[in-house]
């Protein structure tokens, strides 16, 4: 299935975040979302998911307008991970990763056979079979990552939008994150998710989008999208040789 | 298994409430007499005294523990509970306001109506924003100025016969059941269980925040209407035939999710048949515990349980 972004701006109440984004992605692209904090990076996964309204432009799936779609089948076709790794209750592993098959539960929320396959399938990906049983209350900060993104998984969507699933994990979680995300992709998915670590993004993934002060600045393939001057003129930095150094030039005149 | 326990303990309350009254009657004759057969006099105690209130005692505390469990799960808050969104106050407002005027048939309606207009007044102040916090902050808002107004309406009693009916009404009793009140708030509880029960498995999915739930294709606008319903049913047809009677809503789900495990789906309807056993075993103390003409009111008792049990709360929060 395959994903369009038409003009898109949208925002937060009456603050405007994004402002006219347009871009396309194909099953199987796993596509890095950068930039600078407050970029607008989380709000565009937002509005791809859902989760707030576009003030102008569309988001069009397989050629069909979103708002055509109906909250649970656009859940079905749209997966999305949240920044943060709250959950309210001491919930057990495994009934947590089923909630993810909450747009496919009847009004009483009955598991059917289908959803336990999905749940077991989400939890082998995201490598936490083992953790099953465990409360979510007791995992460290790694497990629960990869726990929530067994939660994001087990939707079984077309299309998965993970906003900073490495967040403050060490390189061992960071990396299996990655892989799990790369793994999806392969499977003929559609993976945008949202780094800050830009040696993450041209590692894994397949493109890197740009985005500064809600506008898309870059949407190139992961080796050419961050260039001197997007580094400097986004992030203020420089590369040489591989390491980051702060940029001289200031950001804006 | 642990929900077995859980009904039999329910009919073994019911059945303790059914046995207790000032007239003794042998364990053997109770349900005879409930269905019509033996002594006239036994037959008249149990079918138009012992079982309405005992019916009466399990459909209240069914509702109050189902509405705690529901905003609990809503709020996400373990110390959520119908008094806190100004359900209670409301709907005692609005029986207040009839005792007030005198019109002792109107309580029911009456209360009824303050839980709606509550409710309707909660939906326009935090209908258009999803956050709980914003539906917790107007809650209290509007149990405040319920309460205010019963207040209001207390100061100016149009005489102490008034004043004495209000505040005896506000303890909470279930002196006054009879057979038709118990149907009535029966018929209620019934529409206001059913509410919740459906809103069990959004409540679920809500453990992950409210966007993560929008993204899961949950309708946030639909949850908290059939949530306001539910509980506006349950507790305004608790609060007109009993008055006001605390703290069930808080420590029934509270204690039971040791046993039945977080998850709200679950807990709203376990913490209906809890409810329901404990309000009937409470009822039942205050029979046992009121002697020589002192009547000990149940919501005076329901209070002295849950008050130190909520203290012990916050004391184990404060330390950990």
């Amino acid at each position: 299935m395959s994903l369009q972004i038409e003009n898109l701006s949208a925002g937060y109440g009456k603050v405007q975040v994004l402002h006219d984004i347009n871009m396309a992605a194909k099953p199987g692209e796993l596509i890095a979302l950068v930039g600078p904090n407050g970029s607008g990076k989380s709000c565009l996964l937002k509005t791809i998911a859902g989760v707030i309204n576009p003030d102008r432009g569309r988001v069009i799936l397989a050629g069909q307008d979103c708002v055509a779609f109906s909250p649970q089948s656009r859940a079905k076709h749209i997966a999305w991970l949240a920044q943060d790794r709250n959950a309210a209750w001491a919930l057990s592993v495994r009934a947590l990763v089923a909630l993810g098959r909450a747009p496919y539960r009847g009004r009483l929320g009955r598991l059917s056979a289908d959803d336990v396959v999905a749940i077991d399938a989400a939890l082998a990906s995201a490598h936490c079979a083992d953790l099953q049983d465990r409360r979510f209350d007791t995992l460290s900060g790694g497990e629960q990552a990869r726990v929530l993104l067994a939660r994001a998984l087990a939707v079984d969507a077309d299309i998965l939008l993970a906003d900073e699933p490495t967040a403050s994990l060490d390189p061992f979680y960071q990396i299996s994150i990655m892989q799990s995300l790369r793994g999806v992709a392969q499977d003929g998915k559609i993976v945008i998710v949202s780094l800050h670590d830009l040696s993450l993004a041209k590692q894994y993934c397949d493109r890197i989008l740009v985005l500064d002060a809600g506008k898309l600045k870059a949407d190139a393939i992961a080796s050419q999208a961050l260039g001197a001057n997007i580094l400097a003129e986004v992030f203020r930095v420089t590369e040489q040789a591989g390491q980051f150094t702060l940029a001289q030039i200031p950001k804006k005149t | 298994m642990r929900l077995a326990l859980l009904i039999v303990f329910c009919v073994l309350a019911a059945l303790l409430s059914l046995s207790i009254g000032a007239l003794h009657i042998p364990l053997g004759d109770l349900l005879p007499a409930l269905f019509g057969r033996g002594d006239d006099i036994h037959i008249t105690i149990m079918q138009d005294l012992r079982a309405p209130r005992t019916a009466l005692a399990l459909c209240i505390g069914a509702g109050l523990g189902a509405s705690g469990a529901a905003l609990q799960g809503y709020t996400r808050n373990p110390l959520a509970d119908p008094g806190i969104l100004g359900f209670s106050s409301a709907a005692a407002f609005g029986a207040v306001l009839a005792l007030y005027f005198g019109h002792q048939n109107w309580v029911t309606p009456a209360a009824l109506m303050g839980a709606g207009t509550g409710a309707a007044l909660l939906l326009a102040m935090a209908g258009r924003r999803q956050s709980a916090t914003v539906l917790i902050l107007a809650g209290v808002g509007i149990g405040s100025l319920a309460t205010a107004l019963t207040g209001l309406l207390m100061n100016f009693a149009p005489n102490p016969w008034a004043l004495s009916e209000i505040v005896y009404w506000l303890m909470g009793s279930l002196r006054n059941a009879n057979f038709d009140a118990a149907v009535l708030c029966g018929a209620l509880t019934l529409g206001g269980l059913i509410c919740l029960v459906l809103t069990g498995s959004d409540l679920r999915t809500l453990s992950l925040g409210e966007d993560t739930a929008k993204s899961l294709g949950v309708s946030l606008g639909r949850v908290r209407l059939l949530l306001v319903v539910g509980v506006a049913l349950c507790v305004g047809a608790g609060v007109a035939v009993a008055g006001a009677i605390g703290f069930v809503g808080l420590f029934v789900p509270h204690i039971l999710r040791f046993l039945f495990g977080a998850d709200p789906a679950k807990l709203i309807p376990v913490s209906a048949l809890g409810g329901a056993g404990f309000l009937v075993l409470a009822d039942s103390g205050t029979r046992v515990i009121s002697t020589n003409g002192t009547v000990l009111y149940l919501g005076i008792l329901s209070a002295l349980i849950g008050a130190p049990f909520f203290i012990w709360l916050a004391f184990k929060a404060g330390r950990s």
